[in-house]
């Protein structure tokens, strides 16, 4: 048996519509926990509409925000996979056949920034990633489209041998100026280390680790617990109408690099748009938030 | 399906001077009447270059312009609303004074707020700002009742102009008074107090565990 390229185009393109159309039941439980510790009755509301917008979206299969976003795939690729067609290709058609099918219909994102035209295609587009699993007999995706409400804020700066106060300190210099124009209660991920593109795509993917999972490197264990209950002290609330819940989680990832050490940060909104899949080499397809 | 919409003040639009003036920051409201809308760069370089040419625009503002995308579909004769969501405003911040005080604006709303300049030119014209809560496009999109025109349809369709009839629309928060107070300069302000104690935290917390 083997993973066919229906099987990766059907399943990347569903993964994409179920990013747009159901916020991950983990967030939805952050949500209706803040709703009990925010402090202020205005953040309180707004955190209980977002829930109810939410289910609303998912109950009746529509979007739950009207930007899809910038599509973006991370496609892991088990080293026992075996393929039946061209699964890159299979991904871009996915996208097409959903552009063109999906209901409602997406208004056009999709942007060339040297002409500023937007449509539905794109260079590049979708933006997909590629990695390894050692031994494994299937392809896992991860659905994460962005749009500009969050994505305008990430940013990267790189330090020569910098202290942890130095580090924790950027982050919350790129909290104060994203301020509440990201759709909070956000998602923070960041990424230390490594090099100017492994730092930007640990960042990335650290906004997409589920929620009270606990950091396995201890001095990032407690600084994400740190900065969580700093950038919650920051005041600026649920959608900045004031309150204690600006962001659900602080994650961090960190990888070995040289003297100069970027450190990346990026935010998910509210929202928090991911999916992912796993198609197996006897065609079994388990999809999981 | 009933939102929880009813417990909120009623507003009609369009805001008298006296309405504006009223709204308190941070009330909460509901609005019905006519917007104009838009999330598009190009349509408010497009309206400046109108006003610099002294033409009239396609359609009446209204004194209302809203920061709210629009996907709709064509019938004979016009569009229906599909479903609609808020863009971050501060994006148009250097556009918008000038068109707040060539249209006498009362009512602006999108997401994220708006600049210092922008919120000048409200306090002179006497304009609130109403904050929509970004990704509730299911429950937002209940209160757009009806797409009354659109003009300049050579652009995307959230870019074009549009006039939209709304009954029920929100919960909004009026996050920019007509007085030149800002919700968003306030926490921001707030926050840019704090962060010395909040950083001092952050460090005496690290020596404890380390």
């Amino acid at each position: 048996m083997a993973i066919t390229y229906d099987l990766m185009k059907d399943t990347t393109a569903r993964l994409y519509e179920w990013s747009l159309k159901k916020i991950p039941e983990d967030t939805k439980d952050a949500l209706r926990a803040a709703c009990e510790t925010e402090t202020l009755e205005a953040g309180k509301k707004v955190l209980r509409f977002m829930l109810k917008a939410a289910e609303a979206a998912e109950n009746n299969d529509k979007f739950v925000c009207s930007d899809a976003g910038v599509p973006t795939y991370f496609v892991k690729i088990g080293t026992k996979a075996q393929f039946d067609g061209d699964i890159k290709q299979a991904i871009a058609d996915g996208f097409d056949e959903l552009c063109r099918t999906i209901q409602p219909p997406l208004l056009k994102f999709v942007t060339n920034p040297l002409t500023n035209e937007r449509g539905f295609k794109g260079k590049d587009m979708p933006i997909v990633s590629y990695d390894l699993i050692s031994n494994a007999d299937y392809v896992d995706i991860t659905c994460s489209p962005k749009a500009l409400g969050s994505g305008r804020w990430a940013a990267l700066e790189i330090f020569v041998s910098p202290t942890l106060e130095t580090i924790e300190a950027y982050i919350m210099e790129c909290v104060l100026k994203a301020g509440s124009q990201h759709c909070p209660p956000v998602v923070i991920g960041v990424g230390i280390g490594g090099s100017f593109d492994h730092a930007a795509k640990m960042a990335k993917l650290a906004t997409l680790r589920p929620f009270g999972e606990t950091n396995p490197e201890p001095i990032l264990a407690d600084m994400e617990k740190r900065l969580l209950k700093a950038v919650n002290e920051t005041g600026f609330g649920p959608m900045g109408t004031g309150g204690s819940t600006t962001a659900l989680g602080v994650h961090i990832n960190y990888s070995a690099g040289h003297g100069f050490t970027p450190v990346a940060v990026c935010f998910n909104c509210w929202i928090n748009r991911r999916t992912h899949a796993r198609i197996y080499n006897s065609g079994e397809v388990v999809r999981y938030e | 399906m009933n939102e929880p919409v009813d417990d909120y003040r009623r507003v009609q639009l369009p805001l008298s001077r006296e309405t504006a003036r009223d709204l308190k920051l941070g009330e909460v409201v509901v609005l019905d009447g006519e917007i104009a809308a838009t999330i598009g760069l190009p349509t408010h370089k497009r309206i400046l270059e109108y006003i610099a040419a002294g033409e009239p625009l396609p359609l009446d503002l209204g004194g209302a312009l809203f920061h709210l995308s629009i996907c709709s579909e064509a019938r004979d004769g016009g569009f229906d609303p599909l479903y609609v969501n808020p863009t971050t405003s501060t994006r148009f911040n250097a556009m918008l004074p000038s068109i707040i005080r060539t249209f006498d604006l009362h009512a602006l709303s999108g997401k994220g707020g708006l600049g210092e300049d922008c919120v000048r030119a409200m306090r002179d014209t006497g304009c609130v700002y109403f904050s929509m809560v970004g990704g509730s496009s299911t429950l937002l999109s209940r209160g757009v009742k009806e797409i009354l025109i659109t003009a300049w349809d050579d652009l995307i369709m959230q870019f074009r102009l549009t006039r939209v009839r709304l009954e029920g629309f929100g919960p909004l928060t009026v996050a920019i008074d007509a007085h030149g107070n800002s919700l968003y300069e306030n926490l921001s302000q707030t926050a840019r107090e704090r962060m010395p104690d909040i950083l001092a935290r952050l460090n005496a917390g690290r020596a404890a565990v380390r």
